[in-house]
């Protein structure tokens, strides 16, 4: 199997994102946070479970769709703003969180 | 009680090994050579594989016995922000860890010995590798205040 680092790189951010949504969305919804306990018994496990899926997928959906290029290597920048974007949200979120 | 120490002592272990595995990938790209890919390849397949087992590990211990013992006593002691910011924060920025070592192992293991010409893909590897470790670092950190809470209650 050839690795597509475009798409590997649009499989982490777009988990990451989810991620981010799943667990601000959780805390402000209980209705939402209910559905993902009811899915596998614990909220954190669904997150957990649902990403990896929502990785595995969004990799071979991308893979049909977009080509592989040399430049592709230069995405990597973005993943990791992205990722130190999304560590930051979640820990001011739960800051936040804290004092309401 | 003592499996329950076990499985945050594995999970302790596995997520210091795994920051070890990918600062040693940073450390073979600085000035690689014709043998730092095939170490930095080891390393990195290490280092992914000890992040998934930091996961289980901590994820058991997490949902069978953290939700239900340590964190009711955390909330209601003098630190529940401990729990409220930080232990939520571990808990999901963690999940951030597995994916970035699949991207970071996958782009060795695709360049290959192209890394050592490629100093776009070098560059790549090193700047998740360094992410890797530093978000590890920070979520150890996390971890220690996290624990030295949880030995406040009593129970571990």
């Amino acid at each position: 199997m050839k690795l597509n680092i475009k798409s590997l790189n649009y499989a982490t951010i777009l988990t990451i994102f989810l991620i981010v949504v799943f667990t601000i969305w959780g805390e402000l919804s209980k209705s939402f946070k209910t559905f993902l306990v009811n899915l596998t018994g614990h909220h954190w496990v669904t997150k957990g479970i649902s990403s990896l899926v929502f990785f595995i997928i969004i990799y071979f959906l991308v893979l049909r769709f977009v080509k592989d290029r040399p430049d592709s290597i230069s995405q990597v920048t973005y993943t990791v703003i992205v990722v130190i974007l999304a560590g930051v949200i979640i820990f001011g979120f739960y800051l936040w969180h804290l004092f309401l | 009680m003592a499996g329950y120490k076990l499985l945050i002592a594995i999970h302790a272990s596995a997520g210091i090994s795994a920051i070890f595995a990918f600062l040693l990938v940073f450390v073979e790209l600085l000035h690689p050579r014709e043998k730092s890919v095939n170490r930095a390849k080891i390393f990195s397949l290490l280092g992914t594989m000890l992040i998934f087992v930091s996961w289980l590990a901590g994820g058991y211990y997490y949902v069978t016995y953290y939700g239900s013992y340590i964190k009711p006593v955390i909330k209601e002691g003098p630190t529940p922000w401990i729990h409220g910011v930080i232990m939520e924060t571990k808990e999901h920025v963690f999940l951030f860890l597995p994916f970035l070592s699949i991207l970071a192992s996958s782009i060795i293991f695709k360049f290959d010995a192209n890394l050592l010409k490629n100093n776009k893909a070098k560059l790549s590897v090193s700047l998740l590798s360094a992410l890797i470790v530093l978000i590890g670092l920070t979520i150890a950190a996390m971890g220690y205040l996290i624990s030295a809470a949880s030995r406040t209650t009593g129970l571990l």
